[in-house]
This record gives C-alpha cells, sequence and structure tokens, in this order.
C-alpha cells in the first residue's frame, strides 16, 4: 500500500499465481483422480524395491497377500509397462498408499509363512513368525535382494520383533521417498501443460498482469489487501489447528480461488482481443509498447503465458512460501519472526527415514549376561520346529498319493532283493 | 547324475532288511529333494494282490502325473523296494512339524496295502521292517521319531488324506524304541538249524539270486513247486515260492530258509 510499487506488483502477481495455482492443482487431482497415476507409481516403487522388475513373483505375491489385498478392489495384474513411468500411467484399481506396517506385515508373514494363502499358510500350525522362522523360512521370499534385508533387519534388530519390523518400514519409507519424487516430477509436468492450457484459454498474460498493476494503483493495493487477508487468515487457521498445512483450506477449493480471480477484475480473458495493450492504461502511454507490433502480437502474448505456465507449475505453497517472505521484505515486522521456516506441506523436511541403526543398537541397554539374547541362528539340531529346509514350491502341492493303481507289477516283475538274511 | 538319497538301499540294508533297487532308481527324481527332515508314511490303498503291485505305478506314475510318487515302496513281505533318490510327488499340502515342503523335506513310503478291513492288521512281517526301516532313516539323518509322520496327519486340509491305515502314535512309540535300544535284527538264517532226515548237512537258504544257490538244491525246490525246472532261481521260482509260501501260511518272501524247507519236505 505505501510501499515501493515494485515489492507491491510482486505481492499482486504473488496473489494471482497462488490463486491459479489453486484452480491447476484442482484440476490436476481431477486427473489424478480419473487415472490414478499415484498408484502405478507407487506399484512400479514396490516392484523396484522387492527387486522384482517384472511384477510375477515377490511384488505379486505382496499385493496378494491378505495384509495388503485388502487395500484395493480386484486382484493384482502387474501393469504392464516394462520399466517406463509416464505421467499420465493408469494405475487401475491398485493402492494410492499402503501404510509402512500393512507392508512390514506382509513381508514378515511372507518369510515366516511362504508366498501362497492357502489351508497350510493359514493353519493354526504354521510356522510362527518370529525371528528364528523369519531367518529359517528366508528363502521363502524367493528373492536373495530381498532376503539380504530381512537378514540385516533380524540381525541389526537383536532379537527383538519389533525392531525387525520398524526396520523394514524405515526400509519401505525411504523407497516411499523415491516413490514421492517421481509423482512430484510428473505432477510438476502435467501442471505445466494444464498452466499453459489455461494461461491461453483465459489469456493469463504475466506481462500485461504486471504492466496493468504498475500503472493501476487501486487495483494493486487491492491485491495486497487481498494477500494480507490471506496470510491473517492462514495464521488465524493455524492459531486453532496448528497441524493444518499452510493454506487455508478455503483457499484451496476451486471455487474458492476462481471466485476470488474473477472479483479482481483483472486484465485478463479474451474481451479486449489479441495483444499486448488490453487496457485504458496501456492504451493511453501506449506507445512503449506500440511501437513495436511484433512484440505486442507476436512475442509478447506467448511469452507472457509461459510465465504463467511456469509458475504454476512451481505450485502454491512455493507461490505461498514467496509471499510470506515477502511481506516480511514489505512489513517492519522483523525479519525472523515472520519467516521462521513456515515450510508448507510439501516442503516439510523429511522424516528421518534412515536413521541410524546404530543409535538403536545402542540405545538398547546390553543385555545382562545371563539374559542371553536368543539365538538367532539356526540351530544345528535340525528338530527345530517350524524350521523349514527351503520354502514351498509349486510342486509339493502335488500328491500322487491317491493314484489309482490299474498298471499292476505282478511278482515275477519285482527286482531282485538283498538283505534280510544273516 | 544320482540324486542325494543315494544313501536310502545302503542304509536300509544295514538295518538288517530286505532292499531291492527298482532299475534306475538313482537317476529317478523330480529335481533333487532339499533338506530331509523326516519320513512321511503312506500306504497304496492298491486291492491287488501280490508283493508290491503298485511299483509300476510308483515309477511312472500315470498320464497326467508322472513319477516318481514316492522314493521307497515296502512290499507285504517286508521287503523296502527304492523307487528314487530324488523328489517325489507324495506329499501334496500339509504342515508337519511346522514343515510344510512335504515333497522336499520329507522320504516317502508307500506300503502295499489295500487301506481297508479285508488287509487290516497289517502282516507282521510288513510292519516291523516298516518300524525299523523309518527308524533307520530318522536315524541316519539325525532326526528324533517325531519326524515321522502318517500322511493323514500331515495332509491339510485335515481328512483329505486317510493312509495309512494304522496308529500313528504307537507306530513312533515303536520307532523310537528302536532307535533307542536298537532291535536285533530279525534275520532268516542262512543254513538250517538242524540236518533234515535224509540229508548229510543242513541246507543253505535259498533265494533269487542268493550265492548259497545251487543247481542241485534249486533243482529241488522247484520239482517240489512243479514248475519247469531249470537249476536257477529266478523271477519265476520266486514267484512260485511266494504261491507256495501263501498256500502254507508262511511270509511269502520268496525266499527258501529253514521253514519252507520244513515244509517243501513234507511235499
Amino acid at each position: 500500500m505505501f510501499g515501493s510499487v515494485i515489492l507491491d506488483v510482486a505481492i499482486g502477481i504473488i496473489f494471482i499465481f497462488i490463486l491459479i495455482s489453486i484452480i491447476c492443482s484442482a484440476i490436476r487431482e481431477g486427473i489424478e483422480g480419473l487415472l490414478k497415476t499415484r498408484a502405478a507409481y507407487l506399484e512400479h516403487g514396490i516392484r523396484e524395491l522387492l527387486h522384482d522388475k517384472e511384477g510375477v513373483k515377490l511384488a505379486s505375491a505382496f499385493y496378494t497377500n491378505p495384509n495388503i489385498y485388502g487395500l484395493f478392489a480386484s486382484d493384482y495384474k502387474p501393469l504392464v509397462q516394462g520399466n517406463k513411468l509416464t505421467m499420465l500411467k493408469m494405475g487401475r484399481s491398485l493402492p494410492s498408499y499402503i501404510p509402512s506396517r500393512n507392508f512390514a506385515l506382509a513381508i514378515m508373514d511372507i518369510a515366516a509363512r511362504g508366498p501362497v494363502t492357502d489351508e497350510v499358510s493359514s493353519d493354526p500350525a504354521s510356522p510362527i513368525i518370529s525371528l528364528e522362522n523369519m531367518r529359517a523360512n528366508v528363502a521363502n521370499l524367493g528373492n536373495p535382494h530381498v532376503q539380504r534385508i530381512l537378514l540385516t533387519a533380524i540381525d541389526t534388530a537383536q532379537g527383538d520383533l519389533n525392531l525387525v519390523q520398524q526396520n523394514l518400514e524405515k526400509w519401505y519409507e525411504s523407497g516411499m521417498d523415491r516413490v514421492s519424487g517421481w509423482y512430484k516430477r510428473s505432477t510438476q509436468g502435467i501442471i505445466f501443460f494444464i498452466g499453459l492450457f489455461a494461461a491461453i484459454l483465459l489469456n493469463i498474460n504475466t506481462i500485461t498482469i504486471a504492466s496493468y498493476l504498475s500503472q493501476n494503483q487501486t487495483a494493486r493495493e487491492l491485491l495486497v489487501f487481498n494477500a494480507e487477508k490471506m496470510i491473517e487468515e492462514e495464521k488465524e487457521a493455524k492459531k486453532l489447528d496448528p497441524a493444518a498445512g499452510n493454506l487455508d483450506p478455503s483457499y484451496k477449493s476451486y471455487e474458492v480461488a476462481r471466485n476470488k480471480l474473477d472479483n479482481l477484475s483483472l486484465p485478463i480473458g479474451w474481451k479486449a482481443g489479441y495483444g499486448m495493450a488490453t487496457t485504458a492504461e496501456d492504451n493511453l502511454k501506449g506507445e512503449r509498447y506500440n511501437a513495436t507490433w511484433y512484440w505486442n502480437y507476436v512475442f509478447g502474448p506467448p511469452l507472457g503465458w509461459l510465465i504463467t505456465a511456469v509458475a504454476v507449475m512451481l505450485g502454491a505453497p512455493f507461490w505461498f512460501d514467496l509471499l510470506n517472505k515477502v511481506m516480511v521484505i514489505r512489513s517492519t515486522v522483523k525479519p525472523h519472526e515472520k519467516s521462521k521456516e513456515e515450510a508448507s506441506e510439501d516442503r516439510q523436511p523429511p522424516v528421518a527415514l534412515q536413521a541410524p541403526l546404530t543409535t538403536q543398537v545402542t540405545l538398547r541397554p546390553p543385555a545382562p549376561p545371563n539374559e542371553v539374547q536368543p539365538p538367532i541362528a539356526i540351530s544345528s539340531s535340525p528338530a527345530v520346529p517350524g524350521a523349514a529346509a527351503e520354502p514351498r514350491d509349486e510342486s509339493t502341492d502335488i500328491d500322487g498319493c491317491d493314484v489309482e493303481i490299474k498298471d499292476t507289477t505282478p511278482d515275477d516283475e519285482l527286482p531282485e532283493a538283498k538283505g534280510g538274511v544273516a | 547324475m544320482p540324486y542325494s538319497l543315494i544313501w536310502l538301499p545302503s542304509v536300509l540294508e544295514r538295518a538288517g532288511l530286505k532292499v531291492a533297487v527298482t532299475p534306475g532308481w538313482e537317476d529317478r527324481g523330480h529335481g533333487d529333494v532339499g533338506r530331509i527332515f523326516g519320513v512321511i508314511c503312506h500306504h497304496t490303498a492298491t486291492q491287488a494282490r501280490g508283493n508290491y503291485p503298485s511299483m509300476n505305478t510308483i515309477i511312472h506314475g500315470r498320464a497326467d502325473l508322472p513319477g516318481p510318487l514316492s522314493q521307497l515302496g515296502l512290499g507285504r513281505d517286508g521287503t523296502f523296494y527304492v523307487i528314487a533318490a530324488g523328489r517325489s510327488y507324495h506329499a501334496g499340502k500339509g504342515i508337519w512339524q511346522g514343515l510344510v515342503n512335504g515333497n522336499s523335506n520329507f522320504i516317502g513310503i508307500e506300503a502295499e496295502n489295500t487301506g481297508g478291513s479285508n488287509d487290516f492288521p497289517w502282516p507282521e512281517v510288513q510292519m516291523l521292517a516298516y518300524q525299523r526301516g523309518v527308524a533307520a532313516i530318522l536315524k541316519h539323518i539325525g532326526q528324533p521319531a517325531i519326524f515321522c509322520a502318517g500322511h493323514r496327519e500331515y495332509a491339510l486340509p485335515k481328512g483329505r488324506k486317510p493312509d495309512p491305515s494304522f496308529d500313528m502314535i504307537e507306530f513312533r512309540q515303536k520307532v523310537q524304541a528302536i532307535m533307542d535300544n536298537g532291535a536285533p535284527a530279525v534275520l532268516i538264517p542262512a543254513v538250517e538249524t538242524a540236518t533234515a532226515p535224509g540229508q548229510t548237512k543242513p541246507r543253505p537258504t535259498l533265494r533269487r539270486g542268493g550265492t548259497m544257490n545251487t543247481a542241485e538244491a534249486v533243482s529241488f525246490v522247484q520239482k517240489q513247486l512243479k514248475i519247469d525246472v531249470d537249476g536257477d532261481f529266478g523271477a519265476k521260482t520266486e514267484e512260485a515260492m511266494r504261491t507256495f509260501q501263501i498256500s502254507i501260511g508262511l511270509v511269502p518272501d520268496g525266499i527258501v530258509g529253514p521253514k519252507t524247507w520244513a515244509a517243501l519236505d513234507k511235499i
């Protein structure tokens, strides 16, 4: 309002970017709802994590494990995709999210009881999920990489089953970071195109808006006022619910943002026709632009749209952060008070996913000498109950014992016997 | 290349049991077995009579299911037939002692029995051989008797299998007793215990392919059985001898031991 014109123009532009970003994000969410790209990315991530690129062995067993199976409709079929992930990959009915606990339990269950769910793996006598059984039956996973991960998880857990689960959860979460990364990139790409499309369709030209704002004090003040109001509202919301994200939910909805944008009476839309100089003010001082028709009609508009699209791609949270910072510069409030990292949802520092395992190990008090850690190694005595030498394979289900004997062997065709005589 | 259960015949023979190997048993199997933890006991439920009429099917399987269907067969006279040294399809779905990979972790023994009331109780000589054989195998692999399961105990869902038709608890106790205390092998004497009347010395025990067979003694036996006399104790003579032994209530093992000699003399 009173500060420099440049700052106010910047604030106004940022505010507009936020609104457009929200609209474009809403459109992107709609597309995601149809395509379920995130599910496809998650499936791809799971396949990479489990070292099963074809999705036919462990990944398939994982998705059909009851711990996971309940999270999605219909049956698991690996998405035919080779190793290619496209921006608009269809996720079909697969789950978009898999809680890390379900993941860890599924892996432990498969390791102890085998990949198939049938009478055997659901029998009360089937192997108990214990460190010894998981270690002994680790070949059930049928995948050297994951077996090694599980063995590491078991060994670093020092005999604590819960720690094994936590180790697996952390491993999963570290893999999911990659999935989030892929997804974020895909989202940015899609939002760029949505932004470009919207910018052209609605003729949102950043350069035009900037020049309009720099010349129109009322419009500038209106925008700055709105921006301040948004930040205030956001703060209020934060007070009520500290856990809430950075943007007030009321701003996140498509309609609200759309209405706000409409009410600002900005030089957007096609009413004024094609070209850069679309406002009265521009026409008054028009010589600056009008002198060059190729700027007004050839390079200017596409460049303005492109800037809008790129800005939208950066996302509302980014612009909101920036708005906060610019406001700090502008106001008299001490900078560090306001610019304290009010990080947005997306920019939360990642939870320490790779918490050093050694810390955990050392945190556990050393066991007193008489309370020996349960031996993890499979004891040399083969009488360990539940110690399977190898996983069930498909052919173990074949039972020829009920074969009806038709081709009987007469006694004179029996082979010669030895032994039994002193 | 022979599979890993090549120790089966020698272990059984050392336990004083009659063992017959089927041609090609060393290489027979659906791949090799895994680590062996125990034994699963079956019966064949074949209705045909004879010492081991199921042998061909156990070896070759049937059209839709290739053999071998077990590693060992057990004839009615207590002879172990070694079918395969590799993996065989005998177990199917099930659990025993937490072990679920039946075909890979267990040796299957298919004992000849109809599984019905017409073949119960089992012949004593066969049941004794069953217990001794299982005990010898478990001892060899260093496992206690509990790792001997009946197929009906192993199979899931419960009730899928009826075999074997004897009490597994008692069977395991007997096996454990044999493993703990050992049991003197019940062997057929190599020669008659006493010189029979009209003979100069005790006659040796004759059997198919036996080392003590003499043309003269075998010819005498063949004459008594009223079959072609050629002085050679072959498969036909053995078959006729089994028939004869059944007719007089002896163990139909085709071996001419002291009891059979005595019976032959009376013809």
